[in-house]
């Protein structure tokens, strides 16, 4: 089987039909991944999810193959490009049937948390914390993700990610200390 | 403040931050994204989209799902998934047909079937059907002529007076004798 970084791509944008057929034999598995991923908290049904797909493939297509045009292989990979445009176009559909529901279990629990009002949130003033840390902070605390997982988001190794984690609460740690009275 | 409001646990101290900024999320593109979950940003540009992705949760999400499915094996899509997306784009012959002239445009105007595909096909089948007309209008014509020239030859031999022959003579000459 060919592999998307093998199609050749102005062919593709050509409009050929050879070309396409191997394009959509190479990207369905991608496509149906993240289509299904993205759909999964919406109670869709597996039509739905094939219309989800499909509409991928229209959009790729659409106004002589306008987005794939915008593709620009030296910037980044076929597979990651698609990726992300397929998860944007599923999230769109799901939007459009206006079913969104999520299964309790697996909403973080941070997010179900009733906030107490009455307790003044401590402002983390600007620059404290580069992006990367705060983003590393985020994807622990507020999206429960793992180590591992948040070193895969980031391309970096697992003990990146602890060291980084570990710099970012001693600032906090040292910041906070230092305010108090 | 006091130290007490400092969680000993580091959970516990993130959770007491206010980390949402009031600011709206920035924009960024799905090319811009991508290259950054490759890693391909140089630091500048990947910190802008880090400050995206931590600031608006929908981002993040997006983030951590799209970096998990391009970490694994995927599973074989459905076969119906893949023939209803070829179907979108149609085959070569029909994509490269030659560029129509006035003529075939305005004849495609006129008949629809010319501006298809098969015209030269049909175009045929009309020519022969032509060439039968005209062959079964000229035997028809052929017929009805000497059908024509038979009606007429007909009713002349009624009508046309015999030439003065020898019985005719004969008759004069009996007039004449019976007269005397």
């Amino acid at each position: 089987m060919t592999e998307l970084g093998q199609i050749d791509l102005r062919s593709l944008a050509a409009g050929h039909k050879r070309t396409w057929d191997t394009f959509v034999v190479a990207a369905s598995p991608l496509i149906n991944a993240v289509v299904r991923r993205a759909l999964s908290s919406y109670r869709l049904s597996e039509d739905d999810v094939m219309d989800a797909a499909q509409d991928v493939f229209v959009r790729l297509c659409a106004n002589d193959f306008r987005l794939l045009k915008t593709y620009d292989p030296a910037r980044a990979g076929l597979s990651t490009w698609l990726a992300v445009v397929s998860r944007s176009a599923a999230v769109d559909f799901a939007r459009r049937r206006r079913q969104a529901t999520a299964p309790i279990d697996d909403v973080p629990e941070s997010v179900l948390a009733v906030e107490d009002r009455h307790v003044e949130k401590l402002k983390i003033p600007e620059g404290l914390l580069t992006e990367r840390q705060t983003l590393i902070l985020k994807c622990l605390y507020d999206e429960e993700r793992d180590v591992a997982e948040v070193a895969q988001l980031l391309k970096i190794d697992a003990q990146t990610v602890r060291s980084t984690h570990h710099k970012a609460l001693l600032r906090l740690r040292e910041h906070f200390k230092e305010e108090a009275p | 403040m006091s130290t007490e409001r400092i969680p000993s646990s580091d959970r516990a101290l993130w959770q007491s931050l206010a980390t949402d900024r009031p600011v709206a999320p920035e924009a960024v593109s799905d090319m811009d994204f991508a290259a950054w979950l490759e890693g391909r940003l140089p630091e500048a540009t990947a910190a802008r989209i880090e400050a995206a992705v931590a600031n608006d949760p929908a981002m993040r999400q997006a983030a951590l799902e799209l970096a998990e499915i391009l970490g694994t094996t995927l599973p074989v899509p459905p076969a119906r998934m893949t023939v209803r997306a070829q179907a979108l784009v149609g085959f070569e012959a029909e994509r490269q047909s030659p560029r129509q002239s006035p003529r075939q445009t305005w004849l495609a105007g006129l008949f629809p079937a010319f501006g298809r595909g098969f015209a030269l096909h049909r175009g045929a089948m009309a020519g022969m059907a032509v060439v039968i007309a005209v062959a079964g209008f000229v035997l028809g014509g052929g017929l009805g002529e000497t059908y024509v020239e038979g009606k007429y030859a007909s009713t002349r031999s009624q009508t046309v007076p015999k030439p003065f022959g020898r019985d005719t003579i004969n008759d004069l000459n009996d007039l004449f004798t019976d007269n005397t």
